[in-house]
């Protein structure tokens, strides 16, 4: 929920307001959502190297890279000249996109089957995403508080 | 949702992990055995591990995109334990008391170097689970650490 300005010019809420929805800036969300989807995707990986020795288990995958990305959206591009949509039938080739809400996927990967007993899980893989994954959370956290940092500087009175 | 069931999810694999290692240490111990209250020699078990269902459910719009509930992980689970359906081992040895009417004695279908290749993999999908649970608190470790800037 946010606040919105009424037309006498004094904020309203819609619903209830949650400290977590305001918004301190692009940045401080986007680490939010990088850290939400890190978080996702060790849960994924935790399942998977759980499930190591199940008989015919199907891992789990995370994709969050790509939602992460589309949350900004993609400008038009500036070398390009651009063209009107007048009719909703037009194919906009500007190659601009609107940001999207962050929806990290969640998918079962049942293509590929490398083991005898059916499983198609991978343990040197998971270890390997395991310690990538948790570097990525460790780094994204690292960053969340130095925007954090910066936010109390911003802040705090100087005398 | 969140580190916390990532840990149970590897808690859960631990215990399951455990308990493979539990009956392969039953098994090894009962190598030799020819008696057991069935009758008989006694029968190498196995363990079944199963996925666990996914008891939490999605409740309706409140819940966040990364929210892990009604993604289908839930860990693994120990279902059930079966015995191992080949044949007894057959021994000559008409002077042994246990031996049948023919002359071999029937011991257990079991074969220790198995026994211990199995408990091998318990043992390091059991490190792996470690490692997930140690890599989680790191992970929240560093989130907690957002309250100290």
């Amino acid at each position: 929920m946010r606040l919105a300005a009424s037309a006498d010019g004094n904020l309203t809420s819609q619903g209830d307001i949650r400290l977590a929805d305001l918004d301190f800036g692009a940045s401080i969300s986007m680490l939010k959502n990088a850290l939400d989807g890190a978080g996702l995707s060790h849960e994924a990986i935790a399942n998977n190297i759980a499930n190591v020795n199940t008989p015919h288990f199907r891992r789990t995958d995370v994709t969050f890279k790509e939602a992460l990305a589309a949350t900004e959206g993609t400008p038009p591009d500036p070398n390009q000249l651009a063209m009107a949509i007048t009719n909703p039938a037009d194919i906009d080739i500007s190659g601009a996109a609107s940001p999207q809400p962050y929806k990290p996927s969640v998918s079962v990967d049942s293509t590929t089957k490398m083991r005898v007993d059916g499983s198609n899980v991978d343990i040197d893989q998971e270890m390997a995403e395991l310690a990538q994954n948790s570097g990525y959370s460790q780094t994204m956290a690292q960053l969340l508080q130095v925007q954090f940092m910066r936010l109390r500087e911003g802040i705090q009175e100087h005398p | 949702m969140g580190f916390y069931s990532s840990i149970e999810i590897s808690a859960s694999g631990l215990s399951a992990e455990r308990v493979a290692m539990d009956v392969i240490a039953n098994n090894i111990a009962n190598v030799n055995t020819t008696r057991t209250p069935q009758g008989g020699a006694f029968k190498r078990q196995l363990v079944v591990f199963a996925q666990k269902p996914d008891s939490t459910q999605a409740t309706g719009a409140d819940t966040t995109p990364s929210d892990a509930a009604g993604n289908g992980m839930a860990g693994v689970e120990a279902v059930g334990i079966v015995s191992d359906r080949s044949p007894d081992r057959l021994v000559y040895d008409p002077t042994n008391p246990e031996a049948d009417g023919s002359g071999y004695v029937h011991m257990p279908n079991i074969e220790v170097v198995k026994e211990m290749v199995d408990m091998m993999a318990a043992s390091r999908a059991y490190e792996a689970n470690v490692s997930a649970i140690q890599e989680a608190r790191a992970m929240g470790t560093a989130a907690m650490n957002l309250l100290k800037a």
